[in-house]
């Protein structure tokens, strides 16, 4: 149902214990530095902008392989919040290698099963933001191609 | 404790950074991070401080409104803090959410509460100590509050009307586009579910953080005294309400007029806007 590398890291938070979630949670947000575009690499969509739902300005990078494979890079603002820090990085990991369509088509409900119930509970509006934002890049990658190929 | 007194009419109500630092050992005193950021606590905070959520420690999880006396009590005990117990609070984004979490201390009658000037960004940006250990406290056993002083220091929606209808002192600390009925949440903030968008008739528009300096510690007092008692029509033996979206912005107005200026007779309307926007037949200005 998720792909491989997500399913990995769902199942992971799934064994720990509340404590070590969080610690995890934490530790994914202090390396997702790690997850920002490299020297010289070349995108096919860049989505850089600050809107409500964030404290700061997020970019989404998006390359798409000659095999159809995404790969995507984050940038975060320095008043990013810790939460959405740490989904940056799970999902540059956890999709690293899916293809746009496969992202697209991801149901949201394993955001919840990585951060656990209480973090829901009282964050609840923060969590989705980065989903959101890369099935939004991998959309409009789609309909370009779409519309590529009607022309 | 403050070393920088300025004219504070309660300068005891704030420490410095550099106090803080020489006394972070010291008994008798519990330093009480609160933030909006969730996380932020576990990325590293002030060696010795706990961790105190504004929704998931001091809001009732259920029914909008805070905790009860029973759960404070519980809540202080497990953190080792008794009533004498001096409670020092710091946060992010200027502290909003530290004097959020002083104003639900003190809704239960804890008196000794102080706020760290600057917060947590100015602790960090002076690179002082930070730790990612997590503190733990010999249990204390905090005596179940007899009562919340609601009536003292908290206003409710009917109270905040009788406050509009009389034309007195009402302080909206929103945004200005919140205030002027542009938005209906705080810039860069989602929609929270808010209906109407203006504000409160006769409400002055003041932003909390008007009160600050860049470096997130308080203004001066005459500072102060010129954007509340000038601009904004407050005076001493006048009643004064607060009020943002959800009473968390307000609770840093509040902190000033009360512990800064002086005023005993504060009140912060909590159920703010998100309240008021949704109320129906509630009275709305919009507009400057």
């Amino acid at each position: 149902m998720y792909p491989t590398k997500l399913n990995k890291i769902i199942r992971l938070f799934e064994t720990l214990p509340e404590d070590e979630r969080r610690e995890t949670i934490v530790s994914y947000a202090e390396n997702a530095k790690k997850q920002e575009p490299r020297k010289n690499e070349q995108f096919d969509l860049v989505d850089v902008r600050k809107d409500e739902e964030c404290m700061d300005t997020v970019g989404v990078y998006l390359h798409v392989d000659e095999n159809g494979k995404a790969h995507i890079r984050m940038t975060l603002g320095p008043e990013v919040q810790t939460l959405t820090r740490a989904m940056a990085a799970i999902l540059c990991k956890g999709l690293e290698g899916c293809t746009p369509q496969q992202i697209l088509d991801l149901p949201s409900d394993f955001v919840t099963r990585i951060v656990g119930a209480e973090l829901v509970r009282i964050r609840s509006q923060t969590i989705y933001y980065v989903l959101t934002r890369i099935k939004g890049i991998c959309k409009v990658y789609l309909d370009r191609q779409r519309m590529a190929k009607v022309a | 404790m403050a070393t920088n007194p300025t004219q504070y009419a309660h300068p005891e109500a704030l420490v410095e950074t550099d106090w803080l630092e020489k006394h972070l050992k010291d008994e008798g005193i519990r330093i009480i991070e609160s933030n909006e950021d969730v996380l932020l606590y576990d990325t590293g905070h002030i060696p010795g401080a706990v961790h105190i959520d504004w929704r998931a420690d001091l809001q009732d999880p259920v029914i909008r409104d805070y905790i009860t006396p029973e759960k404070f009590a519980e809540l202080c005990s497990k953190n080792g803090i008794t009533p004498d117990t001096t409670c020092i609070f710091y946060g992010d984004k200027a502290n909003w959410w530290a004097c959020y979490a002083l104003w639900a201390f003190r809704l239960f009658g804890h008196e000794k509460v102080k706020i760290l000037n600057g917060g947590r960004d100015k602790w960090k940006a002076e690179e002082r100590p930070m730790t990612k250990e997590r503190s733990s406290y010999p249990r204390a056993n905090y005596p179940v509050p007899r009562k919340r002083f609601d009536k003292e220091i908290r206003a409710f929606a009917d109270e905040a009307l009788a406050q509009s209808k009389a034309k007195q002192p009402l302080i909206d600390v929103r945004s200005p586009g919140e205030y002027k009925g542009e938005i209906t949440h705080m810039p860069e903030y989602p929609q929270e579910g808010v209906l109407r968008g203006g504000h409160i008739p006769g409400a002055k528009s003041m932003p909390w953080k008007t009160a600050t300096n860049e470096d997130n510690t308080f203004k001066s007092a005459p500072d102060l005294a010129k954007i509340y008692f000038d601009q904004c029509g407050v005076k001493p033996g006048t009643d004064t309400v607060v009020y943002c979206r959800i009473g968390e912005r307000s609770s840093h107005t509040w902190f000033v007029l009360t512990y800064l200026l002086g005023l005993d007779n504060v009140r912060n309307y909590d159920g703010s806007w998100t309240e008021w926007g949704n109320k129906v037949g509630a009275p709305i200005e919009k507009g400057a």
